[in-house]
This record gives C-alpha cells, structure tokens and sequence, in this order.
C-alpha cells in the first residue's frame, strides 16, 4: 500500500515537472545574437587584462582587438530587427499534451509488466531477525553459516550443516563443509564418505580422483562404508572396469544388512549394468541411486513431492517400528529440510516418547534437532 | 524500497522520452514553452535516478538476496564498504550509474545553463535526452538491476574477489564521470548541427565540461591502472589490453579536444574540427562501452556478458555515432569558418597537438579493432600486444611530447620560433644534462633510457619556463614577479601544471621500464635475497582469516644497512570459498618515489615458496603525474573566464568585468 | 608562395604524415601482432622458432613438473595433440590442471615451446575466450550450463 502511495507522488512530481513550466508564463529570451555579444565582450575585456599583466604584447592586443571588433560588427548585421518569436502553433498544444499524458501511462504501463510491486525488500538482517519455527529451510541454513562465520573452528556445526548441504545440491558448500569437519573434529568414515558424495555430485556424479581417495579414505577407517564402496565400484564403472564394479556390487549385496538402504541401490546399478542382481530382495528403506538421479531431473514441485512421500514412508514405519534411533533422526532431518518446523518439533516429540524422556536417545534426539533449529518446547 | 527504486527507474525513463522530444519541438517551432519543459524535465529525471540507484545501493549494503542483481553480486560477510562498492561491481549496477551520471550532468546544464541562448539549452537537453532514453532501454530491456528473486536465497554470490578492492570504489564511477561527461561535449555539437549555427558562447561551455570530462578521465585512467599494478600482482602498470585502450582512446582524442577547443574559443577557428571532435571524443567513449559490456572483450572488466546486450549496445552505438556523423556531414558545409593563423603560431602548434593525438587515436582504434574484425572477416585470431603499441604509438608520442614546452610560449596568429627557443634554454639545457647524467653515470641505462629521462626534464623544464616566463622572470624585481605570478590566469597555471604532469608520468614509466630489476626464486623461511641496493629477509608463511576469506600471508623484512629489520613487507595468496577463487595480494613497500614490490608464488614440495620480486625506481611518478595533470584540470577550471556569457545579468556581472579592479 | 599553393603545401605535409603513420601501423600490424594456435593447428601451420605466437589450450593432467627455481614445464593439450611448454615465472592464480590457458612465447630450437606469459582464466565463469571457442570447435569441450 505504501508503496503505491510513494509512485503515486513519484509519478505526480515527474507529471508536475513537465506540466507547470507549459502552462507556466513565457518569459521574453533574449536572442542568440545578445549572448554573442556577451561573450565578445568578455573577450575584449580579458584582451585588457592579459595586457595589464604584460601577457601579450601591445601589437598582438590591437590585432586581437580589431579582430573581436569585426566579429561584433557581423553580429550586428545578421541580427535584423523583426525577427519575432512565431506564435504558439496548434502541433505545440498537441505535442504538450502528448507528454503530460506519457509520463503517468507510460511508466505505469511499463512498471506493471516489469515490476514485483507485492515484494517487499527483504534485508538479510531482518529475515534472520525472525521466529525460527518460521524460517524456511534456507533461513535456518543461513543462520547456521552466520553461527559458523563467527565461530568457524565449531567442527560439529560443520559436520551437521555437511549433510544439509549435500541435500540441498549445495555441493560446492557441501564439500567444504566436509572438508572442515574433517580438519577440526577428525577423520570418520561418516565424514570421508560424504566428502567423496559430495565431490561427485558436484562433479555431476563423475567419481574423480579426489572422491575416489576421500572414499578410500573412508573405507580405511570403516571397510563395511556400504557408500564408499557403492561410490568406488560406480567409479569403476565409470572407468569402463565394469566386470570389476559387478564383482564389488554383488560383494557388497553379500554383506549389507537385510535393511539396508543401500541394497536396493546396489540392485538398481546391478541392473544399470546389465547383471541380475542376487536373489534377495529385502525391502529397501533408502532412496536408491536412480531415485535421487530422477529427482534431480525432475522440476522442484516435483522433486518436493517425491521427498515428501518418501519422508511420509519413512514416518509409517517408525510409527511401527518406533526403537529405530537413526530412523527418527532422519526424519527430524527430513521434516526441516522440507521447512515443516511442526511436523519436525512432532517427531522429535514422538521420538523422545518412544525411547523414554530419560534415555540417552532422547537427550540425543534433542540435541540433534536444537543444531537444526527446532526445539522441544511448546 | 527496492521496488520504488525500480519504479523512479521507469518514470525517469518515461520523463527522458519527453525530454528528448519536448524541447526538441519547441526549439524548432520557437516555443518558449515547449523549449522550457527541457529544465525540469532534466532536473526530476536526475533526481528519480538517484533515487533508483540509492535504492540499489541500499539493498546492496542491507544484502536484499530477493533482488537477483545483489545474489550473484553480494555476500553477506563482505565488509560494508565492498557491499556498497559492489553495487556498481557488475553490469547492471554500473549501466545505472552510467545514467545517473549522465543524468546528473544533464541536470547541471539545466540548473547552469541558465546564461545560454535558449534553442541552444533546448537542443542540448533533448541530445542528452536522446542518450539517456536509448540506456534507460538498455537497462530496462537487457540489464534491469531490479529483477526479483522469490523466494529469496538466504546467501549470496560474493563479488568477484579481484573487484573487491578500493581501487574499485574509485576507478568506475572516474571512468564514467570521464566518459559520460563527454556527452555534454556530444549534445553540444549535435545541438549546434541541429541548429545551424555555432554560437561564441558555444565553445565557453564545451572547454568546461571538456576540462571536467578529461580531468575525471584521467583520474579514473591513473586509478585503474594503479589498481591493475597491484592488485593483479603482475607489476605492469599498463598492458595495451583492449579493455584499457577502449577507455585510452576517449583520453587521447579527448586531450585533442580540449586543445582545440582553446584554438576556437580563442580565435573562433577550427570551429568544425572541434564539432567533428567532440563527436568522435564521446563516440569512442561509446565504443569502449560496447567492447566492455558486450562481450566481444573477455577480461576482468567483462561481467557475465549476454550476446542480447551486444547487439542493443551495438544498435545504440550504430544510432549515435552514424546519426551524429550524418549530421555532421549534412550540416558542416552550413558552420562558418573562423580566423585565419600562420602555421607557426599557437594555433599552428595545437594544430599540430591535434594531428599527432588523432593519429595516435586512430593507431590505438585500429590496434584494438584488427584483431576483431579479422576474426569476424577470416577467422583467424590474432593479439596485438605492446610491440605494435611500441611501434606505432611510441614514434607518435615523441615529436608531439618534444613540441609541447614550445606551444604555450608561442603568440596566438602568428609565432616566434626563435623566440620561443631562447625562453627554453634553460630548460633544454637541463634536458640535456640529465641525459648526460644518465647514459654516463647510472649503469646499465640505454641511450633510450637517456632519451627518456631527457625528454621528461625537458616536458617539466618547459612547464616551468611557461609559468617562469607569463610571471615576467628576470625582467622584474622578485616582489612584482611573485605577485604576477599569483594574478596569473588560472588557465595558464592548468596549461603548466598538466604538462608538468605528463612529464613526471614519463618520468616514472621511463624509471621504471629502463631503470627496474627484477628476480624470481624459490625461498625458504629465514632466507635473504638482494635486489637493487635491498636485502630482504623471508621470514615465512603463516595462515590468517579475513571477513570472507582465509590467506597464506607471506612476511619478508627489509634490512637496513646496519643489519637490523627496516620494517616488513607481507604478501599473501588469498582464497574466497564462495567463488572458489585463489587471489594474490602484493607486497608492496614505497621506498621515496619508488617501491619494492613483490609478490608470492605457489609452494614447493621442499616448503620453499616462489617469490616474484621487482625493484620499480620512480613508478609512482606514472599515477603522481596523473594527479598532477587532473589538479591542472581543476585549476583550470577555476578560471573565471569560463562562467561569463548570459546577457540577462548584463548589469552586474559585464560591468564588474569591463573594469576589474 | 602564393596562399593557396602555402595551403596545398600544408594539407599535402598533413597527408604524408598520414601515409607515413598509416604505413608505419600496417607494418607494425604484419610484424608485431602474434597468432594464436591450439597444439593441433601447429600441424599444419608452420611456425619457425623464434616467432612469437600464442598457443593456447588445456593443460593437460599429469603434465606439470616444477624444475628448479621458479620454473615450471607442463603440455599445453587440445586433446588432439599436445605441446611442452616451459615458464620461468610465477603462475597465474587459476593456473591449474585441465583449466584453459593461453601462453605467449616462442619455440625455441628443440621445439619447447618457451612462455615468457602464461594467462589462465581471469573467472570462475569463463575460459580464456580464444581456447573456449577454439575446443568448442574441436568438439572436445562443452559449456557447462552454470
């Protein structure tokens, strides 16, 4: 409304300043000529000046002199008198019309297909200044980075935003976050498998020489990584290795847990390959590789709905299966990463209950949740 | 607030199509009212755009992520000052500023232009509204910095890190200042085609503004590549890269401009010339904003570029320069010619001044343009780098620079050679005892370097006899000398103090290309290097966090002659994780008028670091004489002759100057 | 002299002097301005040592050997043909594997390809134009969409 209010003014005082000097009085100009006239006889006067000081010899003063004389004299001659402004023509009248009209339709016309008029301005200082259980995903994001911009040696503020990172396709920031967390809290196999994720994301899910050593990295502090290994063996696929990356699938098929995420991804590349995958087909709980490679082609709505009934999958079976410690904090994770503080600060309620308020799961529970932003009160 | 920025942004686009029409009309028609609206109209239009870029500005410093222009430019942990800064660190910022300016000067022609025949303020105004109209477009059409973004991101882009700097503060908005402030010279000259007829008062007004645009221009120059010495940590101070000629050739031709234009005001002479002139001057401005925001130029100055921008900036480039030169050629034949001089006078010697400068434009033009026509025409690509610069503009500069002392000393009509050389003595004979000195005393000088330093003492020597000599020297009593010295016309101190500058400035580049040494080696901490009388110490590298960046900070220590540390000198190689980008600060330490530079490499697996390291005798002198020129533009501009000319105060003002106390 | 033939003289000097600068920037352009090659193109061009030139293109992984002091080896690629390049300097910033550069220098004798200035992109965002265009019409090189 205010902003109305202000083009509106705008708009008078730019159709104000070209309406009042139309219909303002005429004011007699002098001609052309007077102002020549002026000017030569400024020169003439300069002409005694630059003699007083000796500038220019008396000769060279005269010659100048009778030169400005002769241009005063044609002057003179040029200007007959009766040369008498034309009157105000009918075409004026129009012309002046035309222009008091442009202004106001015209830049309203074009600010009407250009602008954002409903938009506020949206300084970052006010933005972060709001209720948290408000904030979008990218606010809470944001008010992470500005607690790590003051405190960039917090290993753990960087290891949790890492995740967010990679699932927010900030691979970029994902990889540095990594990366930070490794040099400030250590090496972990967590850590170094994420950092390679994050590497071949940003790579467009090239396994490079860089992922491959940070999920080497990996395997050396946990041999059963089931990511890095699932990241080296599509590695060697991609190098054309692809009986290798076969044998490593099907290795890593042997040895995962029944329920484990990675297994229905392992099954999708297996069958990517071209190789049947072992007969054991358990139910997977984890997005798999073709899952999260069709979300990241799909439009955002899209790729918004497909997390949201995954996450809604995943609520279902934690209410059956409640005493699952990762699972819920998934969840939590899930909730505010799609920016539904409720249904986070729900779950982490229903989590704490599930293991008992006193646990050791629900102080971590709380924890976790209040590094995301969303606390248990209320 | 964004959101009225954009729309003042609409309005003064909207108010610049009746200022470019209005007046227009009403000088053809004769009236008066139609003429007057051109005022106002100018005067709001400016002040709508100031209102549009404080409001960019504003959303800048406050990092308002929902205006796209300040995601990809802006980060929030960026100190204030490269937040502001960076509202004109990319396309879009910088076009708004290039229309403010604009319609900032058009809006001091309004508010002085009182004094000025009104046909003449009407033409002049609708020419300036023509400009600002065709870039209102442009930004509105191509470059709108206005464009939301919804939902806003919660972080931005960070500036490019080599823009984040002072020197960025400075050097645009000089350029554009320079630049833009030869479109007054423009409209003038298009306003007097339109005409008909040159007025006397015409020259009055375009020698200001010239003198304004010029000074800025040189400013902006000395500041750019100031900012390019230490910021790109190559240590050249100029590079002939196109982006720098696109904005030497308005400099050149601009220089040519304010000479002639002193012939006209003068002696009415070389009244077409100096219209052809300003034409061309503000054309090339023209052009070096096309090679820049175009696109067809990639370098630190071209932002993400976008073919639609080059072909709009081409179509306006197109419309202004063949509509001006149409113009010119339909209309010159009807101007009439000035005052007759003899080829050895002062007009003779600017004539001469002008030659010398145009061809040298045109060298730069074709130096700059070959490569690109060639690849559009064959295909094939070339780079024109210094040597072609060496020698073509190099042989240019010589004669012209070894001819200046004589012009202020020449007599206007018709000169004294023989005179002239007499006065010079003194200063010709110091030129040749520098040269002595250097080819014999200092090693290693070249007799090109001899030159040099000859010709600049001999450019200074010049200046100083000009002034040495209008004070009446030798020929009065040192009291009376003293005060004819201060009641000088401020214009001949300008005249003196500019050329007194380009000398110092050629000192500086000779000092510095034939005099300056040089090492690269690899150096372990507590290892000391010599270079040119200097005895550095490198101390190490230790790491250091800035606001938006985290650095390697080399520290070297200056030993003085009696083994104890002379102060430190640090360099330091900066990484910006937002763009991933590695820069290096120099080190740079200003030992007199000269200064040890140096900068850091990459490490080696033994742990001893590349350095880079240059002795660069007298280089300050290059920017020094910068300034030094740009303060002879300002004293100019003081000169009282040039706020003389309206008829309506003939009273007053006409009577205090016909009988000055 | 009468006036005009003074005239004619003077817009004759003007003329000449123009002849001579405009001779003068032709030669210059001939001799002075340097061509830029990828490492395939050399093939068939024939560039005698000694003649400046640019050469630019990727460079090629594996290939950077830092000698001793400030020098530094490494193959300028289209991935077509590759060509060793030597540079006694310090390295542009963004000088890194497989990035785009442009050299400027001369072959010397053993057919080294002797840099005395090595520009790597100034920009995240950008390649050296010349090598852009040039891979693209090779077809070994896209833009990325970011």
């Amino acid at each position: 409304m205010l902003f109305w209010v202000i083009a509106a003014i705008l708009t008078l005082g730019a159709s104000l300043a070209v309406l009042l000097p139309l219909t303002g009085g005429m004011k007699g100009a002098s001609p052309a000529g007077d102002h020549d006239l002026e000017v030569y006889r400024d020169q003439l006067s300069e002409l005694d000046r630059d003699m007083a000081r000796g500038l220019i010899q008396p000769g060279e003063a005269e010659e100048a002199r009778a030169e400005i004389g002769r241009r005063i004299l044609r002057l003179g001659a040029a200007a007959q008198p009766g040369a008498a402004m034309p009157k105000p023509a009918r075409s004026a009248r129009w012309v002046a019309s035309v222009a008091v009209l442009a202004v106001p339709l015209l830049s309203w016309g074009l600010y009407g297909m250009l602008g954002s008029p409903d938009l506020p301005s949206q300084p970052l200082a006010e933005r972060l200044a709001k209720n948290p259980a408000d904030s979008s995903v990218d606010e809470l994001v944001a008010r992470a980075e500005a607690h790590l911009a003051a405190n960039p040696s917090d290993g753990k503020g960087w290891d949790v935003l890492a995740p967010i990172y990679l699932r927010l396709q900030r691979f970029p920031d994902a990889v540095t976050a990594y990366r930070n967390a490794i040099r400030l809290d250590g090496d972990s196999a967590v850590r170094q498998s994420g950092l390679g994720e994050a590497i071949a994301s940003a790579a467009g899910g090239i396994v490079s020489a860089d992922a491959q050593k940070a999920f080497e990295a990996a395997l050396k502090l946990d041999p059963a990584n089931a990511k890095a290994n699932f990241y080296l063996a599509m590695g060697l696929a991609q190098e054309g290795k692809k009986a290798d990356a076969v044998a490593a699938w099907q290795k890593m098929l042997g040895q995962l847990a029944p329920d484990s995420p990675w297994r229905s991804a392992v099954q999708q590349a297996l069958g990517e390959a071209g190789e049947p995958a072992v007969a054991d087909a358990a139910p997977a709980k984890g997005p798999g590789a073709q899952q999260v490679e069709a979300a990241q082609q799909m439009s955002p709505q899209d790729r918004r709905a497909m997390i949201e009934t995954m996450v809604a999958g995943l609520d279902d079976k934690l209410k059956q299966n409640p005493r699952d410690e990762e699972g819920w904090m998934r969840l939590i994770r899930s909730y505010v990463v799609l920016g539904k503080a409720d249904q986070a600060r729900d779950a982490l309620g229903r989590a704490v209950a599930a293991f008992g308020a006193d646990s050791e799961q629900a102080k971590k529970f709380t924890a976790f949740a209040a590094s995301l932003g969303v606390t248990a009160t209320e | 607030m964004v959101e009225t920025g954009h729309f003042a942004l609409v309005l003064a686009f909207a108010l610049s199509l009746v200022q470019m029409l209005v007046p227009l009309v009403g000088a053809r028609t004769g009236n008066q009212r139609l003429m007057a609206v051109g005022g106002p109209v100018t005067v709001t239009g400016f002040a709508l755009t100031a209102l549009s870029f404080a409001a960019l500005a504003s959303a800048y410093a406050g990092s308002d992520f929902s205006v796209a222009s300040v995601w990809e430019n802006s980060h929030s942990l960026q100190p204030m000052i490269y937040k502001i800064t960076g509202t004109w660190g990319n396309h879009e910022g910088s076009m708004l500023l290039w229309v403010l300016i604009l319609t900032f000067f058009g809006a001091l022609v309004a508010v002085l232009g009182n004094n000025l025949p009104a046909t003449l303020k009407a033409n002049v105004l609708a020419v300036q509204g023509m400009i600002g109209a065709a870039f209102f477009l442009f930004i509105l059409a191509t470059s709108n910095p206005f464009i939301r973004l919804n939902p806003a991101p919660i972080e931005g882009r960070d500036l490019n890190p080599i823009l984040q700097d002072l020197g960025l503060a400075i050097h645009p908005p000089m350029l554009y200042l320079g630049y833009v402030g030869f479109s007054i010279c423009f409209s003038f000259s298009v306003a007097a085609l339109i005409e008909g007829r040159i007025d006397a008062s015409w020259a009055r007004w375009v020698r200001p503004w010239t003198l304004v645009a010029w000074m800025f221009l040189t400013g902006g120059i000395a500041m750019g590549s100031y900012w390019a010495y230490y910021e790109l940590g190559w240590g050249g101070f100029w590079f002939w890269d196109p982006v720098e000629n696109a904005s030497f050739m308005p400099w050149l031709a601009g220089t040519a401009l304010l000479h002639s234009a002193i012939v006209m005001e003068k002696r009415s002479a070389l009244k077409i010339w100096t219209l052809l002139l300003a034409i061309l001057t503000f054309s090339l401005s023209l052009l070096g904003t096309f090679l820049v925001r175009s696109g067809v130029l990639t370098s630190v100055h071209a932002f993400a570029t976008d073919p639609a921008r080059g072909v709009f900036i081409l179509c306006i480039l197109t419309l202004f320069i063949g509509g001006s030169l149409a113009l010119f050629a339909l209309r010159a034949s009807r101007l009439t010619v000035g005052g007759l001089f003899h080829p050895i006078s002062r007009e003779g010697a600017l004539v001469l001044n002008n030659l010398f400068l145009t061809t040298a434009t045109a060298t730069v033009l074709v130096g700059t343009l070959y490569p690109l026509a060639l690849e559009a025409l064959t295909g094939g690509k070339i780079s024109v780098g210094a040597p072609f610069f060496d020698l073509t503009f190099g042989p240019l500069m010589l004669p012209l620079l070894a001819i200046v002392p004589f012009g202020p000393l020449l007599a206007w009509k018709r000169g004294d050679v023989i005179a002239a050389s007499q006065r010079l003595m003194a200063a010709f004979a110091a030129a040749i005892a520098a040269m002595l000195v250097t080819g014999l005393f200092i090693d290693g000088a070249s007799v090109f370097a001899a030159l040099g330093v000859g010709l600049a003492v001999w450019l200074v020597g010049g200046a100083l006899t000009d002034l040495a000599v209008k004070s009446g020297f030798g020929s009065v009593a040192p009291a009376v000398m003293l005060r004819r010295l201060v009641g000088l016309p401020r214009s001949v101190f300008g005249t003196a103090l500019a050329h007194l500058g380009l000398g110092l400035t050629l000192l500086g580049i000779v000092g510095t290309l034939c005099f300056g040494t040089e090492k690269i080696l690899s150096m372990r901490p507590g290892e000391t290097v010599e270079l040119s009388g200097h005895t550095l110490r490198f101390e190490g590298l230790s790491p250091q966090k800035g606001p938006n960046f985290t650095e390697d900070r080399g520290r070297f220590l200056l030993m003085g002659a009696d083994g104890n540390a002379d102060g430190a000198i640090t360099s330091a190689k900066r990484f910006y994780p937002v763009r991933q980008t590695v820069t290096t600060e120099s080190g740079i330490r200003t030992i007199g008028l000269s200064q040890l530079y140096l900068s850091l490499g990459d490490e080696n697996n033994d742990g001893s670091v590349v350095v880079r390291l240059w002795w660069k005798p007298l280089v300050t002198l290059i920017w020094g004489g910068g300034l030094v020129m740009m303060a002879g533009a300002a004293v100019s501009l003081l000169d009282r002759r040039l706020r003389v000319g309206a008829p309506a105060k003939r009273r007053t003002p006409a009577a205090a100057l016909a009988n000055p106390t | 002299m009468t006036r005009k033939q003074k005239r004619m003289s003077v817009v004759l000097a003007g003329l000449a002097f123009l002849g001579a600068a405009a001779g003068l920037t032709f030669y210059a352009l001939g001799q002075k301005a340097s061509y830029f090659y990828m490492p395939a193109d050399l093939a068939t061009a024939s560039v005698p040592p000694g003649q400046r030139i640019r050469l630019g293109g990727l460079v090629e992984k594996g290939t950077i050997v830092r000698g001793q002091g400030a020098t530094v080896a490494f193959s300028v690629t289209d991935k077509q043909k590759s060509v060793k390049v030597t540079y006694t300097g310090i390295l542009p910033d963004l000088f890194r594997e497989e990035q785009g550069v442009i050299t400027e220098g001369a072959f010397g004798p053993d057919g080294v390809f002797v840099a005395d200035s090595v520009l790597a992109k100034h920009d995240e965002r950008y390649m050296p134009k010349e090598v852009a265009d040039g891979l693209k019409a090779k077809g070994v090189w896209q833009e990325s969409t970011n």
